[in-house]
């Protein structure tokens, strides 16, 4: 088990989603990508970024940044705080309910974001598995 | 030892206590002076839902099934206890429940305790700095308190590890949002609490509870100021339907109000305040000039700032769900309304709803009736009966010896009634109806007499009864008085419901319905869960939706009836609650309820012409207009698998 967000824990999960995940069963063939922006990550309250881009439902890039931009273009944005992906990590809650509280923010289609719900949930119960820490 | 086994220990002691307990439903009235008789004492000092009635019943329910260890803090809430026995009077009223013995049992179980059986609290940086924002007092990770808001907030499936805090005032709040961002504590505000407790045990609290964090308790947010000049009024967010109106009507003026115990703020927030008296006062922002909002960042605004982003369009269709506001509603500047000299009530039975939508829908769309709304005869039946026997006693008369299924409910100006009257063939007016609420229990009684054999076998029943010749034989025989109605209650309590129902505003039929007040409609001691939506006015579709409604209970073998119907915007649209009751004390009956309420989701939405109460949730401070148009279309079969595919997903596939 590796720290949320950590080199190893970007290592472990390429490898996970490679290896583990059926592009076509878990994924659904989906292409897409999408940009997770991560506030208020402990301790100096930075701002992370967490991409996935995903071609078929097969992997083609993951980066994790720091800073408040990052370069690449991605189909759908989703921006929070470490609390609220820490929850959908550790299963406390999930995608879909933290968007509809509002504690998750959305920009692109919603009804195209909808369709995303399964595959998502597939690439989370995978992260799932890797990760059980996280900065307090 | 643990706190479970102790309180086994006594539990043949304790059972009455336990059953109290947990027919428990946070329907908050012990939390407003609605019978004069002031607040719980210890309530009003200390704030928590932990010191208040409805939350010492909680207590109970959690060490009672061991879900909390008792700390030092018990010992404290249940010497705040006077024993006044105030709660008696305002939960025997809505409820029949007598807390008081619960609160009896809670002392003398924490008195009992040896000191090594209480847990201590571990001392803790973030709520060191959360008491620093709002004051030591009014925040706490205390797990007795916490276990108070289970049920009215905090899921109760999760462990208690909360915060609470009751900030006073915006500023305070938007600390204490900016201290929960920045520490990464998710939080959740709680106005009355009761729409949560009505989800809490189906499959909708994970999607509207609190799973850990903060509970932001806005209950000292008191402000409340009338402004007859211009007929508004300033209401902060802890104050309830019922305080506001009772003030507005010291003033000659009334506010659109729901419940007697939500709060205005909240349920402006959630529900937009949808009552009877829509089709005249409005919804959604129709009620307020302007409000104040602190948002998920913690910043504070208005929306009569002319910076901000238009506040009032909302999303359509399918993704348009939300299981939060804008942000925490803290204070609202709120329409109020004249109240005429002589206002009258006219109520109009039927056998049938065709007719009576017929009829009520002419009504609306003429503007007649302040408030006006189809009402089942179980509602009927609840609205005027004292306990929920008697309802169901006057239920089974209604439908078997009347032939009374509906009535059409007015609450109008004189001349409004003379146009009514002049349209049917005869109503029950207010006068009947003082005498069918003093008289409920004798009427109760004669439920198998040969009185109402008698009645039945009248061409038309109602009228009989209510304008013709046997309506002075019933006046006569239902020995309507207050000292009658008040035989019903305990030999302790009788004497101070007959000075109760003395009051005249508690018979007038026009005083109830705008203070929202029922003796046995709400919350009583079991739940039941709302469903319906807004749809446009026709008859078709507003039959055929109640219809699915009701088809749907009964597949699930849900008790069911219809709620209310009434209208918006000159009766071009409607809006219909339909109700499934259940006990929420007794698990196996979830899942029906789950499915009941998934099932009539999806079947709203493959209608065309309804947007489901789930739909406009959280979009009170929207402009009703823009919630309405473009008159919703039924989802497509695509649309149909995503939708079950997020709703799998929010309510955990259940």
């Amino acid at each position: 088990m590796v720290k949320f967000l950590s080199e190893e824990w970007i290592e472990q999960s390429k490898k996970y989603m490679h290896e583990k995940l059926d592009p076509e069963k878990d994924l659904k063939n989906v292409t897409t990508s999408l940009l997770n922006i991560i506030e208020h990550v402990p301790p100096n309250d930075s701002t992370m970024n967490f991409y996935l881009e995903l071609k078929d439902g097969k992997l083609t890039d993951f980066v994790v940044s720091t800073g408040d931009t990052f370069e690449k273009e991605a189909t759908y944005e989703i921006r929070g705080s470490y609390g609220t992906y820490k929850g959908i990590i550790k299963g406390d809650t999930n995608m879909a309910l933290a968007l509809l509280k509002n504690r998750l923010k959305l920009k692109g289609s919603k009804i195209k974001a909808l369709k995303l719900i399964k595959p998502l949930d597939g690439v989370i119960a995978s992260l799932r598995k890797i990760t059980d820490e996280f900065e307090e | 030892m643990s706190s479970k086994n102790v309180i086994d220990m006594e539990i043949s002691k304790n059972n009455e206590a336990i059953n109290i307990a947990k027919k428990g439903t946070h329907c908050g009235m012990c939390r407003i002076d609605f019978l004069g008789t002031g607040l719980c004492p210890a309530g009003k000092k200390n704030g928590y839902i932990a010191y208040w009635p409805q939350g010492r019943m909680e207590i109970f329910n959690s060490l009672n099934s061991g879900r909390v260890k008792p700390t030092k803090k018990l010992l404290e809430i249940v010497d705040s206890c006077t024993f006044c026995g105030i709660c008696d009077k305002q939960c025997n009223f809505t409820t029949q429940l007598r807390p008081q013995r619960v609160h009896e049992a809670l002392k003398e179980y924490a008195h009992n305790l040896k000191q090594n059986e209480f847990q201590n609290v571990p001392t803790d940086e973030k709520l060191k700095k959360l008491q620093e924002i709002v004051g030591e007092k009014w925040a706490t990770n205390d797990p007795i308190i916490i276990a108070s808001y289970r049920r009215n907030i905090v899921n109760p499936d999760k462990e208690l590890n909360f915060y609470v805090v009751m900030p006073e005032n915006s500023k305070e709040l938007s600390e204490v949002i900016k201290f929960a961002n920045t520490n990464n504590l998710q939080f959740m505000a709680r106005g009355g609490g009761t729409l949560f407790a009505m989800v809490s045990s189906t499959v909708m609290k994970n999607a509207m509870g609190l799973e850990d964090g903060i509970v932001i308790d806005l209950l000292r947010m008191k402000k409340l100021e009338i402004k007859p000049d211009d007929l508004t009024a300033v209401v902060g967010a802890g104050i309830t339907a019922f305080e506001l109106q009772k003030e507005a009507y010291k003033h000659g003026l009334r506010a659109n109000v729901a419940e007697a115990g939500a709060h205005i703020c909240a349920n402006l927030a959630s529900t937009g305040i949808c009552t009877t008296w829509g089709n005249t006062y409005g919804w959604a922002s129709d009620n307020y000039i302007d409000v104040e909002l602190v948002d998920e960042e913690g910043n504070i605004f208005n929306h009569g700032e002319m910076e901000i982003k238009n506040p009032y369009s909302v999303e359509h269709g399918l993704t348009s769900l939300k299981l939060s506001p804008p942000g925490i509603l803290t204070e609202a500047t709120v329409k109020l309304h004249p109240i005429f000299e002589g206002e009258e009530a006219v109520l109009i039975p039927f056998d049938n709803l065709k007719d009576a939508l017929k009829l009520s829908l002419t009504l609306a769309r003429q503007d007649i009736g302040l408030s006006l709304a189809i009402l089942s005869r179980k509602y009927l039946a609840e609205f005027i009966s004292p306990t929920p026997q008697i309802a169901k006693d006057f239920d089974y008369i209604a439908k078997n010896y009347m032939k009374l299924n509906y009535v059409v409910d007015v609450i109008c100006h004189k001349n409004d009634k003379k146009i009514v009257e002049d349209m049917v063939d005869f109503t029950i007016d207010k006068e009947m109806m003082k005498t069918l609420i003093l008289g409920s229990p004798k009427l109760a009684s004669l439920k198998n007499s040969e009185f109402l054999k008698m009645l039945s076998e009248e061409e038309n029943p109602c009228k009989a009864i209510f304008a013709g010749p046997m309506r002075k034989h019933l006046e006569r025989g239902l020995e309507a008085t207050p000292e009658n109605i008040s035989k019903i209650y305990d030999e302790d309590l009788q004497a101070f419901f007959k000075k109760i129902y003395s009051k005249p505003e508690m018979t007038d039929i026009v005083w109830l319905h705008a203070f929202r007040i029922f003796p046995s409609r709400l919350m009583r001691q079991r739940m039941f869960i709302p469903r319906g939506g807004v749809m446009w006015a026709t008859e078709k579709i507003i039959t055929d939706f109640h219809n699915m409604l009701k088809d749907t209970g009964e597949k699930h073998n849900l008790e069911n009836a219809l709620g209310y119907i009434s209208f918006l915007e000159h009766g071009k649209f409607a809006v219909l609650e339909y109700d499934y009751y259940f006990d929420h004390t007794d698990p196996s009956v979830s899942k029906n309820v789950n499915n009941a309420v998934i099932e009539s989701l999806e079947r709203t939405l493959s209608m065309d012409g309804i947007i489901s109460d789930l739909h406009f949730y959280f979009k009170g401070l929207h402009r009703k207009e823009h919630i309405l148009y473009p008159v919703p279309k039924a989802i497509n079969e695509e649309e149909k698998i995503l939708f079950k595919e997020l709703i799998g997903s929010v309510l955990g596939g259940e």
